[in-house]
């Protein structure tokens, strides 16, 4: 039996809900308005011979591979193509790449402050990888290279290879390194850096009282304690491997 | 309610894959464009477009080889005022983003403001809230479709329909309560 076509009972709900069909009923537009049958049939014309002139509607071949082929650069757009933290840190390597291969071999010059007009480092506590707490006044007896850096610094990162390799060759004599980083964001940005650049020295995350103490306005800047724990020099920007080579030469001996 | 035959004579439809070989669309247009007009005029609030958006569900029922059967005239009923029903919704978004606009805000004129009553705003406020479906069959069952229709149209079991009506009406009794209290 079809039952579509059987008489059905109205339920109880059907019935009426008078209250909502008056709602509706507001509605209902005026019956002086005529709907323009004319101007209506002529509309439906136009676009029924339109869509006859265009053919039926169908997804071809080609439209289905161009669609593949775009999604399927999107995606390898979207997980092969590198960040633009990736992008950016090439830039910075290329510039590095640059600037070392066309900045000339400029000789050893020393910078350092007479012995007797030098004054004491000021002292810090800041915490590295691990968490230990690192103290700049353990490090007393020796020379310090303290360097406030940050990830994002293009000069900073002409440097770092240059501290690693005096760092591996003075440290023996007693050269101590502090990399002291200023990113805002901390361990967060520095921690990938250090697992794709590994840094031999010590580093640790810096704040805005640490920058006033060293009276840090820019980056890089380098600092040079000698034994005693006064500060020998202070280079802020780039200056050559071979002025750092030379100071840390003389204050070792 | 009416249980209306479904139009036969009007419809000549053919199982076929050419719609335009087979669909007197223009026959049918003729019998029952304003009606359709009517219903979309109940959502949409500017007369001219309700006109267009009616055309568009003839062109749509045209185009849709599958809706060609007895209940044809439903299937366009319902995609009318779906159309509507889309219509008003756009227009709510683009009221809503123009008032933050204050210096692009356009008044309304005055065949609008004579057009629409507060009550309509209102009524017109709570169906664009409501779920599509559940507004769907407030509005047509304001018009002169059977039991059978309804549920075909709106591809709901016959014997579902009432509970279904049940829980609209609540919906919209509900949501009319919650904006503008017990009126």
């Amino acid at each position: 039996m079809d039952t579509n076509n059987r008489a059905l009972p109205q339920p109880a709900a059907f019935e009426s809900d008078s209250w909502i069909d008056q709602r509706i009923a507001v509605l209902a537009p005026s019956e002086a308005w005529q709907p323009n049958v004319a101007s209506g049939q002529s509309l439906l014309r136009k676009q029924v011979n339109a869509a006859r002139s265009r053919g039926p509607r169908h997804w071809s071949w080609v439209t289905v591979f161009a669609a593949v082929a775009a999604a399927v650069i999107v995606a390898f757009a979207l997980t092969a193509a590198p960040t633009p933290r990736v992008l950016a840190q090439r830039c910075v390597d290329c510039s590095i790449a640059i600037w070392q291969s066309i900045s000339p071999a400029a000789p050893a010059q020393q910078n350092l402050t007479p012995t007797d007009k030098r004054v004491p480092a000021p002292d810090f506590t800041l915490t590295d990888a691990e968490g230990k707490s690192i103290r700049l006044s353990d490090a007393k007896g020796k020379v310090v290279l303290v360097n406030f850096w940050a990830t994002w610094c293009g000069g900073c990162q002409v440097e770092i290879p240059w501290f690693r390799d005096l760092y591996a060759t003075y440290k023996s004599a007693g050269l101590d390194a502090i990399g002291i980083s200023m990113d805002d964001d901390g361990w967060t940005s520095v921690r990938p850096y250090l697992k794709e650049k590994p840094i031999p020295y010590t580093i640790v995350i810096g704040n805005e009282s640490t920058a006033k103490l060293f009276k840090v306005s820019a980056m890089p800047v380098t600092i040079l304690i000698d034994r005693q724990g006064e500060i020998a020099v202070t280079h802020t920007g780039l200056v050559t491997k071979s002025t750092y080579e030379s100071e840390i030469q003389s204050l070792l001996k | 309610m009416n249980v209306t035959a479904p139009s036969e004579a009007i419809l000549e439809v053919e199982a076929a894959a050419s719609p335009a070989a087979t669909f007197d669309i223009d026959s049918l247009f003729r019998a029952r464009f304003d009606r359709v007009a009517r219903v979309v005029a109940r959502v949409v609030r500017d007369p001219a477009r309700a006109e267009e958006l009616a055309v568009e569900a003839f062109v749509r029922l045209w185009r849709t080889p599958q809706a060609h059967t007895p209940q044809a005239e439903a299937w366009l009923y319902r995609t009318a005022v779906r159309l509507g029903l889309d219509e008003l919704r756009r227009q709510t978004r683009r009221e809503r983003y123009e008032g933050l606009l204050a210096l692009v805000r356009r008044n309304p004129t005055p065949e609008q403001l004579h057009a629409t009553t507060e009550e309509q705003t209102r009524v017109r406020a709570v169906l664009t809230s409501l779920p599509a479906r559940q507004a769907e069959l407030l509005l047509l069952r304001s018009q002169d479709l059977s039991y059978r229709e309804l549920a075909a149209a709106l591809h709901i079991h016959p014997a579902s329909l009432g509970t279904f009506l049940a829980r609209a009406q609540n919906s919209f009794r509900k949501e009319y309560t919650k904006r503008y209290g017990h009126q």
